[in-house]
C-alpha cells in the first residue's frame, strides 16, 4: 500500500494506469499537466511518481524530473515512453534524465505492477 | 601516277624549247601547260596548283627568278626547276635562296632533262607527305589541347569537390571545389594527404596503402565539417589504376550534402512526431481493453461500458487522424487529381453551413453572413475549397462560446478576392498563433481540454490555399476571439 502519483495529459491513460494500480492496493493520485504535476508531489509527498514523457511539449517529462530533483526530491520516478524505442532513441537514466524506470507505452498492467513493486522495495 | 597525273609548267619565250619539252614530257605521260613569257607563267602558275614548273631564266618582259618568286608565294609546294643558258654562281645561288628546287642549264638532252623531272617528282611527293603530316600533327594537337582544357574547365566548375592522390599519399590534383567542401583555407599540391585531410577520410584512403586486396573496392563515408547541420558532406573515394591495373592513386569525391541532410532530419522529427500522435490513441485503448479482459482487475458493467466508450471515441479520432495525413502526404505528393472550376464563394460557404449546421445548433451560436455583390468567381477544386472553409468553420464552432456568434464576411480587397472568419471564442495567446501552422499542434489550455483535433487541420488549411498562391492569414485575442483571413488571388481584367 503505498501513494503513487501519476502525472500525463492523457486522461484515458490516468483513468487505465489508476484503476490497475487501486486493484493492487495502491492509493492513487493525478495531475494533467507538469505545474500540477510538480504541486501534487510536493504537497503530497507520494511513495512513487508515474511521468509521462511527452506533454505540452515533446520533453515535458524531463524537464519535471529534473526540477523534482532539484528540490531534493528523491522519490522514485516511473517515467511513461511513447516512441522513443521505436525511433532508436534509448534514454538512460542518468544526471539529464534523472529518472529511475522506463515503461514503454501500451503498458501491461503485469508490467506497470512489476515495476511498481520493485520501485517501492527499493524505496 | 595512273590515275593522277603529274602535272607541269613550261614557262619560255623559245618557241622550238617549249614545243619540244611539252612534246617530251607528253609522250611520258605528264599533262603539261605552257606559257610563252613571264607574265603568263606568273597568271598560270598561281591560278592553279602545278606539281611542278620549268622557268626561263631570262625573258623579255619578267626575269625567270621573279616568276619563281610569285608561283611559290601561292603555291610554296610547286616544285620549281629554273633553266638558263646563262648559268652563273650567283644566279643559282639567288634561285636557291628563293626555293628553286634545281637549275637546268641549257641547252640539255632529253634524257637529262627527264631526269631533272623524276627527281623533282620524286621531291614534290616527300613534300606533299611532309605537309600532310604536319597538317595532320596540327590537328591532332589542336584537339587535344582543346580537349585537355574542356576537362580541366569541367573538373573546375562542378561543385563537387575533385582531389587526386597518387601512390605514394601525396595531394596532386584538387578542384577549388575541395576547399569550400572541406572549409580549408589552403591545401598545395605535394602536400601528405593523410595529414591535411580530414581524420576520417586519411582513414579510408589509408586502407589502400595497407591492402591489396581492398585496391578495387570504392568508399564512401558521411562527415560532418561544421557541427549544427552548417557543412556536411559525403566523400567517396575509388581507386585509380594503371594501365597494368596496378594501384596508382586514389580520386576523392567531396559533395556538399548539407541540404539532403536538413531535409532528412525535418523528415525524422516528422515521423517522431505522426508516430506518437498515433500511437498515444493507441495505447489509451490498448489499455483500456486490457483491463477489461484481465481477470485480476474487478470492473463493473458501467465502468466497461464508460471503458468502451471512450476507446470508441479514440479511435474515431485516430481515423480522422490518418485521413488527415493522407489529404497531407497527398497535397505533398501533388498526386490529388484536381477538377478546376469556376467557384463563387458564398455558395462554396453557404454548402459548408449546412453540413455543420447540427454542430452549430448543439452551440447554440449565430451565424452571419455579409457577401460583397458581384465578386468574382474563383477558379479551384470544390472538394479543398470545401475542405478550407470546413476546417475554419469547425475550429470557430468547436473554440467558440455556448451562444456565441460566427461572422463570416467575404469582399474584395485589392487583388484578392478576401474571406474572413471571426469568432467569439476562446481565442489564442499571441505564442500559440506563432506555433498555429505547425503540424499537430494545438492550442493548450484550460477551455481547449476536451476538445478533439488531430492538429493538423490549419496545415491541411495552409498548404491547400498556399497552393492557389493565396495567404492565410490570422489575429486573435485570449479569451476574446479569433479572425481568420483567407486571401485568394484573382487576375483583374
Amino acid at each position: 500500500m503505498a501513494l503513487i502519483a501519476i502525472i500525463d495529459d492523457d486522461p484515458d491513460i490516468i483513468e487505465a494506469s489508476s484503476l490497475v494500480l487501486k486493484s493492487n492496493g495502491h492509493e492513487v493520485i493525478t495531475a494533467s499537466n507538469p505545474d500540477d504535476g510538480f504541486k501534487v508531489v510536493t504537497e503530497k509527498n507520494p511513495d512513487l511518481i508515474i511521468l509521462d514523457v511527452m506533454m505540452d511539449e515533446p520533453d515535458d517529462g524531463f524537464f519535471l524530473a529534473q526540477k523534482i530533483r532539484k528540490e531534493k526530491i528523491e522519490t522514485p520516478i516511473l517515467m511513461y515512453t511513447s516512441v522513443s524505442k521505436t525511433l532508436g532513441f534509448e534514454y538512460g537514466a542518468g544526471e539529464m534524465v534523472p529518472v529511475n524506470e522506463f515503461v514503454e507505452k501500451p503498458i501491461s498492467p503485469d508490467e506497470l505492477i512489476q515495476k511498481v513493486n520493485s520501485l517501492l522495495e527499493k524505496k | 601516277m595512273a590515275e593522277i597525273r603529274t602535272k607541269v609548267l613550261i614557262v619560255d619565250d623559245e618557241k622550238g624549247l617549249r614545243l619540244g619539252t611539252q612534246r617530251l614530257l607528253q609522250s611520258e605521260g605528264y599533262l603539261v601547260s605552257i606559257a610563252e613569257n613571264g607574265t603568263e607563267g606568273i597568271r598560270l602558275g598561281t591560278e592553279e596548283e602545278f606539281d611542278l614548273a620549268v622557268i626561263d631564266l631570262k625573258m623579255p618582259d619578267y626575269d625567270g627568278l621573279e616568276v619563281l618568286n610569285k608561283i611559290r608565294q601561292i603555291h610554296p609546294n610547286t616544285v620549281c626547276f629554273i633553266a638558263t643558258a646563262f648559268a652563273s654562281y650567283d644566279t643559282a645561288i639567288e634561285a636557291t635562296r628563293l626555293g628553286a628546287f634545281s637549275y637546268i642549264p641549257k641547252p640539255f638532252t632529253p634524257e637529262e632533262f627527264l631526269y631533272q623531272i623524276e627527281q623533282g617528282v620524286k621531291h614534290r611527293k616527300v613534300i606533299l607527305e611532309s605537309a600532310r603530316l604536319l597538317k595532320e600533327r596540327e590537328e591532332n594537337l589542336l584537339e587535344l589541347a582543346q580537349e585537355k582544357s574542356k576537362l580541366n574547365i569541367i573538373i573546375k566548375s562542378i561543385e563537387d569537390g575533385v582531389l587526386i592522390i597518387n601512390n605514394s599519399g601525396q595531394i596532386v590534383y584538387f578542384n577549388n571545389s575541395v576547399l569550400k567542401n572541406l572549409d580549408m583555407d589552403e591545401l598545395a599540391i605535394g602536400d601528405d594527404a593523410s595529414e591535411v585531410l580530414p581524420a576520417k577520410i586519411s582513414e579510408i584512403i589509408s586502407k589502400y596503402f595497407v591492402s591489396f586486396e581492398t585496391v578495387n573496392k570504392s568508399f564512401s563515408t558521411q562527415i560532418e565539417i561544421k557541427s549544427d547541420n552548417e557543412l556536411f558532406i559525403e566523400v567517396n573515394c575509388s581507386p585509380v589504376p594503371q594501365t597494368d591495373g596496378s594501384f596508382s592513386g586514389v580520386v576523392v569525391i567531396i559533395r556538399n550534402i548539407t541540404e539532403t541532410k536538413k531535409i532528412e532530419l525535418i523528415k525524422n522529427q516528422f515521423v517522431s512526431m505522426v508516430a506518437h500522435e498515433l500511437k498515444t490513441p493507441v495505447a489509451a485503448v490498448q489499455g483500456f481493453l486490457t483491463i477489461i479482459l484481465d481477470k485480476n482487475i474487478s470492473t463493473s458493467r458501467d465502468q466497461e461500458i464508460d471503458f468502451l466508450s471512450r476507446s470508441s471515441v479514440r479511435l474515431k479520432g485516430l481515423l480522422d487522424l490518418v485521413n488527415d495525413l493522407l489529404d497531407i502526404s497527398r497535397i505533398e505528393m501533388k498526386t490529388k487529381q484536381r477538377e478546376l472550376v469556376n467557384l463563387n464563394i458564398p455558395e462554396t460557404i453557404n454548402s459548408t453551413l449546412v453540413f455543420l449546421q447540427l454542430e452549430i445548433e448543439k452551440k447554440k451560436l449565430i451565424v452571419n453572413c455579409e457577401f460583397e455583390d458581384n465578386l468574382p468567381v474563383f477558379k479551384a477544386d470544390l472538394n479543398e475549397l470545401t475542405r478550407v472553409f470546413t476546417n475554419i468553420l469547425s475550429n470557430a464552432i468547436k473554440y467558440n462560446t455556448d451562444g456565441g456568434y460566427i461572422k463570416i464576411k467575404t469582399s474584395m480587397t485589392g487583388n484578392y478576392l478576401c474571406t474572413s472568419i471571426s469568432d467569439s471564442g476562446i481565442g489564442m495567446t499571441e505564442k500559440d498563433v506563432n506555433n498555429l501552422f505547425q503540424e499537430f499542434f494545438r492550442a493548450k489550455n484550460e477551455f481547449t481540454r476536451g476538445i478533439s483535433g488531430t492538429g493538423l487541420g490549419l496545415t491541411i488549411v495552409k498548404r491547400i490555399v498556399e497552393s492557389y498562391h493565396g495567404k492565410v492569414e490570422v489575429e486573435s485575442e485570449y479569451k476574446k476571439g479569433t479572425i481568420f483571413t483567407i486571401k485568394l488571388p484573382i487576375t483583374l481584367k
